[in-house]
């Protein structure tokens, strides 16, 4: 596989990979512009005539462009928190003797892998009726969604994490306190820099999950903070699921991720090492 | 903002015709304490709650000063919801929609407010322009023994059984029908034709290179759309009534008294399943709305299909692309069927359709009891049936914006109308979603063939009787 | 080494948020767990009844068919895109044109929200017109019905999710590949070895890490896979397709069948993290036995 022949091979290879993995995005696509009577007959591969309406209604109605502005403060914020913590977290795992710290880094991880469904239920009550501050409760809030979409976005970003930090020769930061660095400085200049890419990756992973996450913010959430998976099931009625609009939603949702995808493409092969390949 | 801004000249549109003075009087008036107030409701996104929200909201806002927000969701999401809240009692909605099959269980757990008894403890809330008596018989599912009333209806429809117009009438599809069967081409009567003209269309279809089937099917094999179309709309056809679960001693096995698994009942199964075979393919994958999606496009010949459906396959073409090729008629029958349902003991389909209730967890009941009646009025009701094929009122089969509907989509009122009674609504049940989802599995795996129709039955026998003496029903 | 106070500083907003948000929850469901509780029984309110539930479940068929099933899933699912995502990582390491943007393109599907994957898949294989089934049934005679043949559902949910998920086990992989020394590489090279042989003595044990991390992630989200065959096949045909998750999201919310519902939750929990430790306890001891050789 050297040589300009090689090349050639691969590129064309990609070009059918890209093919398998494109298409259903493709047909998610051209359901969008499609009408209602169209989507009914023979499947074609090709477009017809473009029918945008779909994006129209959905882009000028109220209701989804609130739920998109919750959906992005929702991932963002959680992004945020999320990295943050973690960061904390993993370093406070990797550079401190703490009692028992293969088990709460294990329970830590256990975490994500509740089935959700069970879960609601408490949670709804938790939401509605403990976590009240001066009568109004974390139900139907975007801070409701931030701090519970932790609970399965903290354990993945810390095993991402984890690596990361354990990576980070201890050396470093020794030297750094030598010379009289508080603990905060050290992880603001050392560890911080070199963690980059990985947090970079923590993020937009968390980001994503955190975006597209559907079954809390189905059950929390009723019109202030509903976000925008939820909407999608909006269009899934008695009188006919309206496909057109659902893809055209789905397509929408697509877009501010690829937009993170695009601004953190070059760190994300670094930043997903998990660390485990440091011997 | 356009659709909101369009909702409003509609609203005021409809007000001006409407609303005599002394009436906008008693809505700003009567709702003078809660003006200010925002109540909320969780409803599915379909036409008629479309226009609850768009046209009637709005208008109710600008007289009483209360202001009413929907949430809007899928049909699965709406009962969790509800029920959750109204179970843990946190008030979140003031008003909820109540589908007509699971009021039972509502009212079983005395989540929903007595409406009557509300209005007559309070006069200063009850609106002269609202009145029970001017409804459809339909109303009655709303009202517990006591003939109180506990939900105001907002939707009602049958499940009808519509053919394609066209096809019927095709002079060489009756000519090639008479010379296989011997009798004339027309909307079927009993089973036997039904099957017989989906046998022949599915024929038809294939030997004129159309992509067209004899019938449609409800017969999702994971969704429970599937064990409604049996239960609700089959089954009754074939004299199965109630899910064939004995009330007398909970029993559903022909064993301790019950029908689920009798002969009729495995009969019906058997003959259901069989429809498959002349069904479009995505049959198996169709729930309520691909089933009218499949009629819309023209892909069978003939089917029974929930009536929100009928009017925007039969007048639509934004969405349909059978526009005035569309026949209603009342489902074919077993014999003797018909006599029962004029009896009163029995029924021929479903009787479907949802009010809006007010839950004793609302934090806001006053404000939502007038906005039930409000939306109860007698005079926004044409309009309404218009925008959204429901009618909850007895005189709105009389308006002329609605007979001049009923032309159009080949007097499906009219039927509706006269033929209402014979349908009904499904079994008095707390335990409706409980049994459906315990049974509905080996429904499922009928519809795969993985059970055979009796032996699905059988199953789902057992298991229904299982699932009541777990909740305490059966002992 | 430090302070620990410090440390436990940094991690206590963690655990004070992992606490009180799946802690509390999960202390909630293991009471309720331990009662019979409808919210539509003729008696409506939770009333403990001991091990009832569990002993139940024991004997549940249908809880059984859907631990299995979700297992075989997950099997079927992890391996698969453990076995495509190294191909695909290992295309990766060499140099061609447009490498950058056929790795975004590649990243796409992880984008997608699950839910949408499934409405998306539904769409592809509708029988008769989503175009797999209609084009298969077309050009190659297939019948590719989704909704009646148990098989093609779970076959095509494992392709759904190898579609969605790959592109994650290529990327964490790719990651593994590019951070290995040169050294043994060319020096088994010099030694003649073949490419099998390199790839079995040399990259997989240097990957080993990389590959268990990759597969308790994917395991740990395969397991508790809703959305997107809710949206696909409900859980259809039959229960073919009817994964833990699912149906204890059946149990829980149509059937509000919470006791029984939170017994079933608590085993499926068990089971996952019983799983789960194996892997974890092969990872650490690894980890473990890498610093002591050091």
């Amino acid at each position: 596989m050297k040589g300009r022949g090689g090349k050639l091979i691969l590129f064309l290879g990609w070009c059918v990979i890209s093919l398998f993995t494109l298409f259903p995005i493709y047909w998610m696509f051209l359901i969008s512009t499609k009408t209602r009577v169209e989507l009914f007959s023979m499947p074609s591969f090709l477009p017809g005539k473009f029918h945008w309406d779909n994006y129209i209604n959905v882009l000028t109605d109220s209701a989804f462009q609130g739920y998109m502005l919750n959906s992005v403060i929702v991932a963002t914020s959680n992004a945020l928190l999320v990295t943050v913590l973690a960061l904390l977290a993993t370093y406070a795992l990797s550079r401190f003797k703490l009692a028992g710290k293969d088990n709460i880094f294990f329970w830590l991880i256990t975490n994500r892998m509740a089935p959700a469904a069970v879960f609601l239920l408490p949670l709804f009550l938790l939401f509605t009726k403990v976590f009240v501050l001066g009568g109004i409760s974390l139900f139907d809030t975007r801070t409701g969604l931030i701090l519970l979409y932790c609970v399965f976005n903290l354990p993945f970003a810390i095993w991402l994490l984890q690596g990361i930090m354990d990576g980070i020769p201890v050396e470093l930061d020794e030297a750094a306190m030598i010379d009289g660095a508080s603990t905060f400085q050290v992880l603001t200049k050392i560890i911080l820099p070199l963690a980059k890419p990985g947090l970079a990756v923590t993020a937009i992973l968390t980001w994503v999950f955190a975006w597209n996450e559907y079954l809390f913010a189905a059950t929390l959430t009723s019109v202030e903070a509903r976000t925008i998976t939820t909407g999608l099931a909006e269009f899934v009625t008695v009188t006919g699921t309206n496909w057109g609009e659902l893809a055209a939603v789905a397509m929408l949702t697509l877009l501010p991720a690829v937009l993170f995808l695009g601004l953190v493409q070059r760190n994300i092969v670094a930043g997903l090492t998990f660390g485990a390949v440091k011997e | 903002m356009q659709r909101r801004s369009i909702a409003w000249l509609a609203g005021l549109g409809s007000l001006l015709l409407a609303g005599t003075a002394s009436a906008a009087g008693f809505w700003t008036d009567a709702a003078k304490p809660y003006a200010g107030t925002t109540i909320r409701g969780v409803s599915e996104s379909t036409p008629p709650s479309n226009f609850v929200k768009d046209v009637l909201a709005p208008q109710f806002e600008e007289q009483t000063g209360i202001k009413v927000e929907f949430e809007t969701t899928s049909w699965d999401q709406m009962y969790d919801k509800a029920i959750k809240d109204m179970e843990a009692n946190t008030g979140i909605y003031d008003f909820v929609y109540i589908e007509q099959d699971i009021i039972y269980s509502y009212l079983s757990r005395d989540f929903l407010v007595d409406i009557t008894k509300s209005l007559k403890d309070t006069p200063a809330l009850a609106s002269a322009d609202f009145s029970p008596d001017k409804f459809t018989s339909f109303i009655d599912y709303f009202k517990d023994a006591n003939g109180d009333l506990y939900g105001v209806p907002m939707e009602a429809f049958v499940k009808i059984y519509l053919y394609r117009k066209d096809l019927f009438g095709d002079p060489k599809a009756q000519e090639a029908f008479k010379a296989k069967y011997g009798y004339d081409l027309a909307p079927a009567k009993t089973h036997k034709e039904y099957q017989e003209i989906a046998e022949f269309f599915t024929q038809w279809g294939k030997d004129n290179g159309q992509e067209l089937w004899g019938t449609t099917l409800q017969a999702h094999s994971g969704h429970p759309s599937s064990w409604y179309e049996f239960f609700e709309s089959w089954g009754p056809t074939f004299g199965v009534y109630n899910w064939g679960i004995n009330p007398d001693g909970w029993s559903a096995t022909v064993a301790h008294g019950g029908s689920m698994n009798s002969d009729t009942a495995k009969a019906a199964l058997t003959y259901w399943l069989g429809l498959l075979k002349y069904a479009p393919p995505e049959a198996t994958a169709s729930t309520w709305d691909e089933v009218a999606a499949s009629f819309a496009a023209g892909r069978a010949a003939q089917g029974l299909v929930y009536g929100e459906n009928a009017a925007w396959i039969a007048a639509d073409d934004t969405k349909s692309g059978v526009v005035g090729k569309v026949g209603v008629a009342l489902p074919p029958l077993a014999e003797g069927v018909q006599a029962a349902a004029e009896s009163g003991k029995g029924y021929i389909g479903y009787y479907d359709g949802g009010a809006f209730g007010v839950p004793h967890s609302s934090k806001n009941k006053e404000a939502a009891l007038l906005w039930l009646q409000f939306i109860g009025q007698e005079s926004v009701q044409p309009d309404w049936a218009v925008a959204a094929p429901r009618i909850t009122h007895t005189a709105t089969y009389d308006d002329p914006k609605v007979q001049a509907m009923d032309a159009k989509i080949d007097g499906y009122y009219t039927l509706l109308r006269d033929s209402g009674k014979l349908f009904a609504g499904a079994p008095a049940y707390p335990f409706h979603a409980q049994v459906r989802e315990a049974t509905a599995p080996f429904f499922y795996q009928a519809i795969t063939g993985e059970l055979t129709p009796s032996d699905a039955l059988d199953k789902m026998a057992e298991a229904a009787e299982t699932e009541l003496t777990n909740l305490g029903y059966r002992k | 080494m430090r302070s620990s106070t410090i440390g436990w500083l940094f991690l206590a907003p963690t655990l004070l948020i992992l606490l009180v948000f799946g802690m509390l929850p999960f202390v909630y469901v293991l009471v309720i767990g331990f009662t019979d509780w409808n919210a539509f029984a003729a008696v409506a309110t939770p009333h403990f009844n001991g091990v009832e539930n569990y002993r139940r479940l024991v004997f549940d068929d249908q809880v059984l068919t859907a631990l299995w099933l979700t297992l075989r899933f997950t099997i079927f699912a992890v391996v698969s895109e453990l076995i495509l995502g190294y191909f695909l990582a290992q295309l990766f390491m060499r140099d061609f044109p447009l490498k950058g943007l056929f790795r975004t393109l590649h990243t796409l599907p992880l984008m997608v929200a699950p839910i949408a994957v499934g409405a998306t898949w539904r769409l592809l294989t509708v029988p008769g017109l989503g175009p797999l089934s209609y084009y298969l049934e077309r050009w190659a005679g297939i019948e590719y019905r989704l909704n009646t043949y148990a098989s093609q559902a779970f076959f095509t949910t494992v392709l759904m999710d190898l579609w969605h998920w790959t592109p994650l086990v290529t990327l964490t992989l790719l990651a593994g590949l590019s951070a290995l020394p040169k050294d043994p590489f060319e020096q088994a090279q010099i030694d003649g070895a073949n490419r099998f042989q390199i790839f079995w003595h040399i990259t997989l044990p240097m990957l080993r890490p990389v590959i268990l991390t990759t597969v308790f992630i994917r395991a740990m989200d395969a397991l508790r896979t809703v959305d997107e065959v809710w949206m696909l096949t409900g859980g259809g045909p039959g229960a073919a397709t009817r994964y833990i998750g699912l149906h204890i999201w059946r149990v829980v919310f149509p059937k509000t069948d919470y006791g029984y519902g939170a017994a079933m939750s608590l085993l499926t929990l068990y089971l996952t993290i019983v799983l789960c430790w194996l892997l974890y306890v092969a990872l650490v001891a690894r980890k473990r036995s890498g610093e002591d050789s050091r």
